[in-house]
């Protein structure tokens, strides 16, 4: 059964909804939220089906699609063609970040119910991102990973900049260009990746890097791996590559930065697991200490600066920082558990901070700040607001029964094996962790109320549903963690082969 | 019956979950749904519970997560151990759930109050269920959860959130040792099954050396969550959570987590020498430290909260002491009277509204049930002859004695006389002599409060009776059959031994009757010898301000260097970044000037270097 037209409808739905939208009328504010709220329908239930085809026991091979799309070759006419396909595909890897971006962008666009001003032109970005996102995790050669990529960073920009808070011209601007950087050191990875193989095709390449007689030199793919992981680091982020994504975190409207740190941020991870691990297990291996070193300054540092933010848009700015080091430091550990536990963090870090996001969203839009001490005391008037808070905070701490804990949990196992003494230092990030999250949150929401929050209006209608969907999701991955370890299993053997054991 | 054992944790989970959902429509009669169903999981527990004095354990578990080949299990286990536990948790919450009913009367969010408790008591029994070290470790963490929420429950006072704040971060520094020492056991013996560990560790293949550390590191989780020292600071502080949430929380179960732990993973630490002396030492010297305290407290709770934090030290140093059944058995019996003096005391509290004890006096009269049922439970605490606690409380001398231990014994008859002080000091105070604040409105509690005392009054007298050295030690022989690692039911010690500890506890109380009953030796004794030592007392030892000096300043102090860092270093490579691609613009935005010149120079420029490369490369880039 072929079902490679499912998978490039489930990719391109969104761009459908753009074409809907430029024939409506600018000002019918309605209706333009609803369209594109619909819009990001299609592809997540595509998306869900995808799921479902795998839990019952059928080839998620299926969905794979090929099309020719480019060919050339060089001036002599005995050379191979050079040829760039159409090709997409899902493994289980991919699919639960299939399902994750679809999820969180149907529930951003709810989100996005708070934008006030040029709904139609911020609908059209936002669902072209959403192609690009999908685009992103199903590419099955590097060419076309690259073209979505850059699809997302042209909304991603214009979104920030226009619909942003108050500096949000400079954060679109920083944005742009460190991504920008990042993508013209991965753009110059492929492309000597292409001239030398003769391929772009992740999996063709993976075949080709394992075989010793590679024409690539020790020393180049060292040299390329290192330019991946800067290129992926920028995008992750490793520090210090991350001061563009403290201003994106604040100065961009909620709805775009639940997109953004639930999975946006996860290309970056994505990339380090399914063409750093994929296509450079060797060098991975040489850099592993490095990298799990990386991991928990990653940890530590965001967790010491997010202690002291007075805005907590930036304390969730910097825990984001802290919680991709875990999946540094799973990934550095490099066995069944690390691995395993990166992914989980991939996923339940989305899942968390979407929701995080979406709170501080529905905060902003009743009391126009997001600083902990005008906050105060926020629980007496917002009960239900501030016990979602309170559930969101727990889970990015840690709590067990929630998905954080699952996926710090295996990467801390992971790296305990491998590399005990420098995993016992990253174990301080899970005290500091609860320590910045319970002094921000209860600053927020315990205590005496420093302002009369008397009639602010709690959660009501649609704000439910992103709220109630995500925390599900967080709990039901905390509790039944093989709804994401199932589809992960045929990955992380492959993974595994490629790391030689 | 022990096959549906799983069932006892899930009634509370149901009552959280309807009283979440429902708690703002069923109002107070929330109170119903919860006691309904803690009455559910105490029934089954009790039938469990003698199904299991007649039948061997009972396992049952699934996979939960692989991971490669590894599959990690989650289910539930009925020993000896928990199903005692499962009991006691199941009862205490049962008698605390139908106490609160009057206690949190008229309060805002009652269903709330309901809610967390169902919360609690489902994370408690599902912490002493659990059939490995994952699932207790992840329990361990809900419990956590159950009792900051409950301590924070007061929201909107300043001290119930720090208390709150406090009770999480400090019992998570000791949560990850436990967390680490879980992990290197796993790696070392490839399971988290307490069967497995323990024959692996039997089997002799891991080093001494790894045995104690990992022996500590889980201890360390204990210390955290048994408020020992030096992460007891919590425990006191948490005493802003409503009353009964002491009673069941810090009292009676989720205190005594840690020292279940201990016993639960009783066969690691026989194995080590060195980590058994820790645990001694810590027992014994948080026991005499929390008591010292103790004598000069004035919040009535925070007496009751030092006691018991003494307490549980005293069933360290007996775990400590190779005392497992010692232990075990003071667990039990000061579950029963600490859950009701704070019982009592939240009656006191009810009909005076104040906790300060200098404000009380009198109530002896007024108080025709709460006044006998405190005395009760405070001859227990004290170790007089024929309650329960002097049979468990003698065990634990008798395991100090016979474990080697002379100064951790003296240190231990110390603990007992400075209990039976203090604790009658509050009782005198509170209860005898003139009333020194107002009492126009002083009234009884209602029936909900004064039965579930009454329940734990008797079992304060009677529960002693099931292991002492008169009638048998059927607890004991129970406990540890079928499995020698855990050490003999009952410990044959010298008779002085048990003189001794009457007459201390007597001594005690004589002192504590001629100071705040007769009154014929100054109250001032303490602040006679030197007001300097009053003062360290009633400070705690200055513990709080010392880690307030030292790992909060510290703390504070690397979060400012690392944002100096950030702002002047990451961000000097921003401004960099930007300088150069800005500078890069510039350049280029020069050579648009206008002038057909510069174009055609530019042009012919780039021409020339692609001719060189061509040349170079012979036409095509190797």
């Amino acid at each position: 059964m072929n079902l490679g037209w499912a998978l490039t409808l489930l990719v391109l739905f969104p761009l459908l909804g753009i074409v809907v939208l430029a024939f409506m009328p600018k000002t019918a504010e309605k209706s333009i939220k609803l369209v594109g709220f619909l819009a990001t329908l299609p592809s997540l239930l595509l998306a869900l089906a995808a799921y479902l085809h795998f839990k019952w026991g059928k080839d998620l091979a299926d969905f794979a699609v090929t099309h020719d799309w480019i060919q050339f070759r060089g001036m002599n006419a005995d050379e191979p063609y050079f040829s760039v396909n159409f090709e997409l595909g899902l493994s289980g890897f991919q699919l639960i970040l299939v399902v994750l971006t679809a999820v969180v962008a149907t529930l951003a666009a709810i989100a996005s119910k708070y934008v006030k001003k040029e709904w139609k032109g911020y609908y059209m970005l936002f669902l072209l991102l959403e192609t690009g996102m999908l685009g992103v995790f199903t590419a099955e050669n590097l060419i076309l990973f690259f073209l979505f990529f850059e699809i997302t960073l042209i909304p991603t920009f214009f979104l920030i900049g226009k619909w942003g808070y108050f500096e949000k011209e400079k954060a679109a601007y920083s944005f742009l260009i460190y991504n920008g950087l990042g993508s013209a050191v991965l753009l110059i990875v492929i492309m000597i990746l292409f001239a030398k193989t003769g391929t772009t095709n992740i999996e063709i390449l993976k075949s080709i890097m394992a075989d010793p007689s590679a024409p690539l030199s020790g020393d180049l793919k060292l040299g390329l791996f290192i330019a991946l992981l800067i290129a992926f680091g920028v995008k992750l982020p490793i520090f210090p590559l991350h001061s563009w994504m403290l201003k994106v975190h604040v100065q961009a409207p909620p709805a775009v930065v639940m997109i953004h740190s639930g999975i946006l941020l996860k290309i970056g991870a994505y990339g380090l697991i399914r063409f750093g691990l994929g296509i450079f297990p060797e060098q991975f291996e040489k850099l592993a200490t490095l990298l799990a070193i990386l991991g928990v300054i990653n940890l530590l540092y965001g967790a010491f600066l997010a202690f002291i933010q007075t805005d907590f848009k930036m304390v969730l700015a910097y825990s984001s920082i802290s919680h991709m080091g875990i999946v540094l430091i799973g990934l550095a550990a490099m066995n069944e558990a690390g691995v395993q536990g990166a992914i989980f963090q991939v996923i339940s870090h989305g899942l968390i901070s979407a929701l995080l996001f979406f709170l501080v969203g529905v905060l902003y839009e009743r009391t126009d700040t997001s600083l902990i001490e005008n906050l105060g005391g926020l629980a007496k008037g917002m009960p239900i607001a501030a016990g979602f808070l309170l559930a969101a905070a727990m889970a990015s701490l840690g709590l067990p029964g929630m998905s954080g804990f699952v996926s710090e949990f295996m990467a801390f196992l992971g790296l305990f094996n491998e590399l005990p003494w420098v995993a016992a230092v990253g174990t301080l990030g899970i005290i500091l962790t609860a320590a910045y999250l319970l002094r921000a949150v209860l600053g927020m929401t315990f205590g005496q109320a420093h302002r009369e929050f008397a009639g602010i209006m709690d959660l009501r209608g649609v704000e439910f549903i992103p709220v109630v969907v995500l925390t599900f999701l967080i709990v039901l991955i905390g509790v039944y963690p093989s709804v994401l370890s199932a589809p992960l299993q045929a990955t992380l053997e492959t993974i595994m082969l490629g790391l030689g054991g | 019956m022990m096959e549906n054992a799983w069932l006892i944790p899930l009634f509370p989970l149901v009552s959280f979950v309807i009283l979440l959902l429902f708690g703002k429509r069923l109002k107070e009669a929330g109170a119903y749904v919860g006691i309904l169903m803690t009455l559910a999981s105490l029934v089954f527990s009790i039938l469990v519970l003698f199904e299991r004095f007649s039948e061997p354990s009972y396992i049952q578990k699934f996979e939960w997560l692989k991971i490669g080949d590894v599959s990690l299990t989650a289910g539930f286990e009925v020993n000896q151990l928990n199903a005692l536990m499962l009991f006691i948790v199941s009862l205490v919450s049962f008698l605390v759930h139908t106490y609160s009913k009057g206690y949190m009367h008229g309060d805002g969010r009652f269903p709330v109050f309901y809610a967390y408790l169902g919360l609690f008591t489902f994370a408690m029994l599902g912490l002493v269920i659990s059939p490995n070290l994952l699932q207790t470790y992840m329990f361990w963490e809900l419990v956590g959860l159950g009792s900051f929420l409950l301590i924070g429950f007061y929201f909107y006072k300043e001290e119930a959130k720090a208390a709150a704040k406090k009770a999480f971060i400090m019992t998570r520094i000791g949560d990850v040792g436990l967390f680490i020492g879980m992990i290197l056991l796993f790696w070392k013996t490839g399971s988290f099954e307490y069967s497995e560990i323990f024959s692996a560790v039997e089997a002799g293949g891991i080093s001494q050396t790894m045995i104690t550390l990992t022996a500590i590191l889980i201890f360390i989780g204990a210390v955290g969550k048994s408020g020992q020292f030096p992460l007891h600071t919590w425990l006191p502080d948490a005493m802003e959570g409503p009353t009964p949430v002491s009673a069941l929380i810090h009292a009676a179960t989720m205190v005594a987590a840690g020292v279940y732990l201990v016993a639960t993973m009783f066969p690691l630490f026989a194995a080590s020498k060195t980590a058994l002396l820790t645990v001694a030492t810590i027992g014994a010297f948080t026991a005499i430290f929390a008591a010292s305290i103790g004598l000069v407290q004035t919040d009535i709770k925070r007496v009751l909260a030092y006691s018991t934090v003494s307490q549980l030290g005293y069933m360290m140093l007996a775990l400590g002491s190779a005392g497992y059944v010692a232990g075990v058995f003071h667990l039990m019996t000061h579950a029963f009277f600490k859950a009701l003096l704070f019982l009592a005391a939240g009656s006191v509290i009810h009909a005076v509204h104040t906790q300060n004890i200098e404000e009380m006096g009198g109530l002896w009269k007024k108080l025709k049930w709460t006044a006998p049922l405190f005395l009760i439970g405070t001859l227990a605490i004290s170790g007089v002859p024929l309650l329960s606690g002097f049979f468990s409380k003698d065990e634990i001398l008798v395991a100090a004695w016979e474990g080697g231990h002379p100064i951790l014994f003296v240190l231990a008859l110390i603990a007992a006389f400075m209990t039976a002080f203090y604790m009658f000091r509050l009782f005198f105070m509170v209860f005898t002599g003139e009333a020194r604040g107002n009492q126009n409105h002083v009234h009884e509690s209602p029936g909900s409060m004064t039965l579930p005392m009454l329940v734990l009054g008797v079992l304060a007298i009677i529960s002693g009776y099931v292991n002492t050295p008169w009638f048998g030690s059927f607890l004991g022989d129970w406990l540890v059959d079928g499995n020698e690692k855990l050490g003999h039911g009952h410990m044959e010690g010298p008779i002085w031994i048990m003189i001794a500890a009457t007459v201390v506890s007597l001594a005690g109380i004589y002192l504590a009757w001629l100071i705040y009953g007769k009154r014929s030796v100054s109250r001032n004794w303490l602040s006679g010898s030197g007001d300097t030592l009053h003062t360290i007392l009633y400070n705690k030892y200055y513990v709080d301000e010392f880690y307030q000096m030292t790992v909060v300043a510290v703390t504070k102090g690397i979060s400012y260097f690392l944002r100096f860092i950030d702002v002047f270093l990451v961000g000097g490579i921003v401004k960099g970044v930007v300088g150069f691609v800005q500078g890069l613009g510039a350049t280029g935005s020069k050579l648009q000037n206008g002038q057909v010149q510069t174009y055609a120079a530019v042009a012919f420029v780039g021409l020339a270097i692609l001719t060189v490369i061509f040349a170079l490369t012979g036409g095509y880039l190797q």
